[in-house]
């Protein structure tokens, strides 16, 4: 395999939790060298709070720590921005102005970004886009096309690894939660994972919600809410509809203050009924110790509600 | 078989734009408009009772205004679809009436494809099944004229408003209002834009040769609702500046001349479109900037996730141009005098400016 000389940054945080093996798979085909930002700190957590407006959700505070990260480790960072993925399947509106936000607050840091564009509303597909992003990179268009087709087929058999694995923990015994969160938020080691960790701790078994086969919970999520526009909300509704029978309790985790979750969420609490639900907000002031106690005590109630304490 | 009575449809306090609604209603679509109160502190306190914490205030607005619709008779509520969290507005406030323990008929525009013909003929068909598509879209027609009308009048209202030593722009305006909100036929819309316009152009304006002119861009429901941005528009007129806005219905839908030939201009401040409105915020800052402005103003509601991202562009045109901007973030707490406080230091800081420049 030739190697070219450019390096690409991945920022750790937001879709790099969706699409890290598309992203890797399609890198490496191309013999691009990738460097990716070290996992979340208080560290990076402050440096993307300074640089964000004040408002702005937790994930986006966390996305531009990793950004800056980056800058100067690598010729380019990669942003992407993803839209629309077809009719009722559009993203929130962050990831459309991801690339030019940050283009925009990084315009004096001398750092040259990537990015590339899916947008179904304007007939623009996850393949056409990265065969640009090819282009970018001086890729032959075939040598794209492959890359990318190998990295796709890599990404969905690990989807499809990681759903089966959920399906394993379903059917094991004990106490089971189903978390109800963006996998950004779920799986980042300095937010959502202190979550995880301490049900598992506690004797319990995460499942998650958006960890299900998505064309199948695209489709259910519309039964709950048939107006919900977002994606990744439709993938955490059908994912929620799909297990409810199997868990003792789900959590709504959010980062506050979320868009689509600040809505959606209510929608949930307000639809699905016969199951405790915990509704849990995760700002940059949240310390662990308060998070474990209202984790703590949504565990005793699932358990007194179950005759188990 | 005793004939169905009228259908009473009613929709939201938007600005004052609920007279075109309401003509649209009655004229074209053979209904009754019930309309709802004009926006005080209880639709608000109501609105935002009832929603989830997080989500953008107009939503708290816009379901204060709902309650009271069917409270003043509405047995129709109608809402529409969006690019932004307004297209799930919809459905979130249907399942909170409805919890409340509401009854009455929701019509949701996010149900519908409304790229579509057809899809819009179901919308009025189930509306009225009775209407006459013809004459319906000529009062439909009408119904938009008015919305221009309105939105031409209110500009120019703004921007002279602040140099009329006699109270007759006030007058002029109010009169103008009333005969839109009462207007039966094309006939009483073509004379209360006559009426208004020639009123407006009689009063002898005090102005001075450089007057101070800031611009105003932001979050569509925000920036131009008055109840929503404690009437912003009037406050800063008072204090004799010039005030821009050309964020509105007319401009962003009906004459709306496309995210490409808009996005020309400002392609070297981002290269993609960031959010429904960003394109024409962002071109407009730049076009105020580009014109001599004396200072930006960016008004959104609190958590408004497009207007935040825009921001940072705005940012960069204050540095580029050397023009201030002023960013409001209004929720349901907002308080009146503290938004006086700022306008009067932001007024002080572009007129001290202009004598130092």
């Amino acid at each position: 395999m030739k190697h070219s000389a450019v390096t690409v940054g991945l920022p750790r945080a937001m879709l790099y939790y969706r699409y890290r093996i598309l992203w890797s798979v399609f890198f490496q085909e191309l013999g691009i060298r990738t460097v990716i930002s070290g996992p979340t700190d208080r560290e990076i957590l402050e440096q993307g709070s300074v640089l964000a407006i004040d408002e702005a959700c937790l994930s986006l505070k966390i996305y531009l720590g990793h950004v800056r990260a980056l800058v100067d480790k690598c010729d380019y960072i990669l942003i992407p921005r993803v839209a629309s993925l077809g009719r009722h399947r559009d993203m929130c509106t962050r990831f459309q102005a991801l690339p030019d936000l940050v283009d925009n607050l990084f315009r004096n840091s001398g750092q040259r970004f990537l990015s590339y564009n899916v947008d179904l509303s304007a007939k623009r597909d996850e393949e056409t886009a990265f065969l640009e992003l090819g282009r970018a990179l001086s890729a032959a268009p075939k040598e794209a096309r492959r890359a990318y087709r190998t990295a796709k087929k890599a990404e969905l058999a690990h989807h499809k690894a990681r759903v089966q694995k959920q399906e394993q923990l379903c059917h094991q015994e004990g106490l089971k939660i189903l978390i109800a969160a963006h996998s950004y938020l779920v799986e980042d080691p300095y937010v959502g994972r202190t979550v995880t960790d301490y049900l598992r701790s506690a004797g319990v078994i995460p499942l998650r919600a958006d960890l299900v086969d998505r064309d199948a919970a695209l489709k259910r999520g519309m039964e709950l809410s048939p107006t919900c526009k977002w994606e990744l909300s439709r993938e955490i509704l059908g994912g929620i509809l799909q297990r409810r029978r199997d868990v003792d309790g789900i959590i709504l985790l959010s980062a506050f203050p979320c868009g689509p979750d600040a809505m959606v969420n209510e929608l949930i609490t307000r639809r699905v009924k016969g199951v405790p639900m915990l509704n849990l907000v995760l700002d940059s002031q949240t310390g662990t110790a308060g998070v474990e106690t209202r984790l703590e005590s949504f565990i005793d109630i699932i358990r007194l509600k179950e005759g188990k304490l | 078989m005793a004939e169905r009575a009228l259908r009473k449809l009613s929709f939201p306090r938007y600005a004052e734009y609920n007279c075109a609604l309401k003509y649209i209603t009655e004229q074209a679509l053979g209904c009754k408009y019930v309309m709802p109160p004009v926006l005080t502190r209880r639709t608000m306190e109501l609105g935002a009772k009832h929603s989830p914490e997080f989500v953008c205030t107009p939503f708290k607005t816009v379901l204060g205004s709902m309650i009271e619709a069917l409270e003043a008779g509405a047995d129709t509520l109608l809402m529409t679809h969006g690019l932004c969290r307004l297209g799930y507005y919809g459905e979130l406030s249907d399942q909170i009436l409805r919890d409340l323990g509401y009854q009455f008929e929701f019509i949701n525009l996010a149900e519908y494809d409304m790229s579509r013909k057809k899809e819009l003929l179901r919308v009025i068909r189930r509306i009225n099944p009775k209407v006459n598509p013809a004459r319906c879209l000529a009062q439909f027609m009408e119904g938009l004229r008015m919305v221009e009308y309105l939105d031409e009048v209110t500009a120019e209202y703004y921007k002279g408003r602040g140099f009329d030593p006699t109270g007759g722009y006030d007058r002029a305006y109010r009169d103008f209002l009333t005969a839109m909100f009462t207007a039966r036929g094309r006939a009483d819309v073509e004379q209360g834009y006559r009426a208004v316009k020639s009123a407006l152009g009689s009063i002898p304006l005090d102005k001075p040769a450089q007057p101070l002119r800031v611009g105003i861009v932001g979050e569509f429901y925000t920036v131009m609702d008055a109840f929503s941005n404690l009437e912003i528009e009037q406050k800063l007129s008072d204090m004799r500046l010039e005030v821009h806005r050309w964020m509105n219905v007319t401009n962003q839908f009906l004459h709306y001349n496309g995210q490409r030939n808009m996005h020309i201009k400002i392609a070297d401040l981002c290269a993609y479109e960031m959010g429904p409105t960003a394109t024409a915020n962002i071109w407009y800052a730049r076009e105020c900037a580009e014109r001599g402005f004396d200072g930006l103003i960016h008004i959104k509601s609190a958590s408004c996730t497009p207007e935040i991202d825009v921001m940072p562009v705005l940012q960069n045109i204050s540095t580029d141009y050397k023009i201030p901007v002023l960013y409001l973030t209004y929720d349901a707490q907002t308080s009146d005098v503290g938004l006086q406080t700022r306008l009067e230091a932001f007024y002080d800081m572009i007129a001290m400016r202009k004598k130092v420049f």
